[in-house]
């Protein structure tokens, strides 16, 4: 077994794509997910009806925050 | 399923959720189920197949061994040497190949006859193969990193200090839940659904054909017999993407736990 593809120079950008590329999604609905629970329970405890929608902006934004500092400043 | 057009006198009978629960040995939390036999069957396909290909090993190849080496170079180059690196790959390309022929031909089950079942329609194949993939990037991480470091290490540099903790806890999630429910979810929600629509299509064309009220109608089956056609040459595509791809995120993931520090 030869070891012909020893590592092109290209593969360590290609890994990082296909990571992207994949953990945008993740990142994007557990933001949503998580902060949207959280808004809704405070929703239930304070009787209020407009903190599940802060807490799914807050998550998308806090997403979209990670994925510019993971995939993006590089 | 000819069981459906038996019992038709009430009139159409659907495929339902129902149809992926059977039960051949027992009943109950303990039976042996269709999907396991199936398994089974795809291990042994399995290991049968590569043992031959590896007895017979030559310098020319012949057709079984090009098939054979067709299927370890695919995985070994396009995913395991690709996403984890030349120096990094050798210790997980027995899983990654593994898990790769294990999915692929559990797939081409739900197709190729006289199996038709897919073994990662039932929800518990599919989370028992996400969590060997679970266990094993945490565990590279942990290993590489040690648990401190490991946990500290989820954190991306460079967050100011007040939105840590809601960044962090976001990480946190992604690791432990979001990651391995899609990675599960995605097998199975793809098996389940896929063979539901060709259960459709065929059933929907059968129920026409026998069943119907007047010559359009037993004529018309004609257009469900060509989509259930169609749809089972996409879903032999489809269940090979869902194979490549369940190995491949699992290398991502591994290739994330081996990453130096961000």
């Amino acid at each position: 077994m030869s070891e012909q593809h020893d590592d092109r120079p290209g593969r360590a950008e290609s890994e990082r794509d296909a990571a992207a590329a994949w953990s945008v999604p993740a990142y994007l609905l557990g933001g949503m997910a998580f902060y949207g629970l959280v808004g809704w329970l405070l929703d239930r405890w304070l009787g209020t009806s407009w903190l599940v929608l802060v807490g799914v902006l807050t998550g998308t934004a806090l997403a979209l925050y990670v994925i510019w500092l993971r995939y993006g400043t590089r | 399923m000819s069981l459906h057009v038996l019992a038709a006198e009430e009139g159409f009978v659907p495929p339902t959720t129902g149809d992926f629960w059977q039960p051949l040995i027992g009943d109950g939390a303990f039976a042996i189920t269709r999907s396991m036999f199936v398994i089974v069957i795809s291990v042994a396909v399995i290991a049968g197949f590569m043992l031959l290909v590896a007895r017979n090993m030559s310098v020319v190849p012949g057709k079984l061994q090009f098939a054979g080496e067709g299927l370890y170079n695919f995985v070994r180059n396009s995913v395991a040497i690709d996403i984890l690196g030349s120096r990094n790959f050798r210790p997980f390309l027995p899983l990654l190949l593994t898990q790769f022929l294990l999915i692929l031909v559990n797939n081409w089950f739900g197709v190729i006859p006289p199996i038709q079942f897919p073994t990662f329609g039932r929800i518990g194949f599919a989370v028992a193969l996400t969590l060997i993939t679970f266990v094993v990037y945490h565990a590279v991480g942990i290993r590489r990193k040690g648990l401190g470091g490991y946990f500290r290490g989820l954190m991306p540099p460079g967050i100011p200090g007040w939105i840590a903790p809601l960044v962090y806890v976001l990480e946190l999630i992604t690791f432990f839940v979001t990651r391995p429910l899609t990675l599960g979810m995605r097998l199975f929600a793809n098996m389940f659904a896929g063979h539901m629509l060709m259960l459709v299509f065929i059933l929907g064309g059968e129920y026409m054909l026998l069943e119907g009220s007047n010559l359009f109608v037993n004529i018309s089956s004609v257009g469900a017999f060509v989509m259930a056609i169609v749809m089972t040459f996409f879903e032999l595509l489809v269940q090979f993407l869902q194979a490549y791809v369940f190995v491949l995120l699992t290398a991502l993931y591994i290739a994330g736990s081996l990453a130096d520090e961000h």
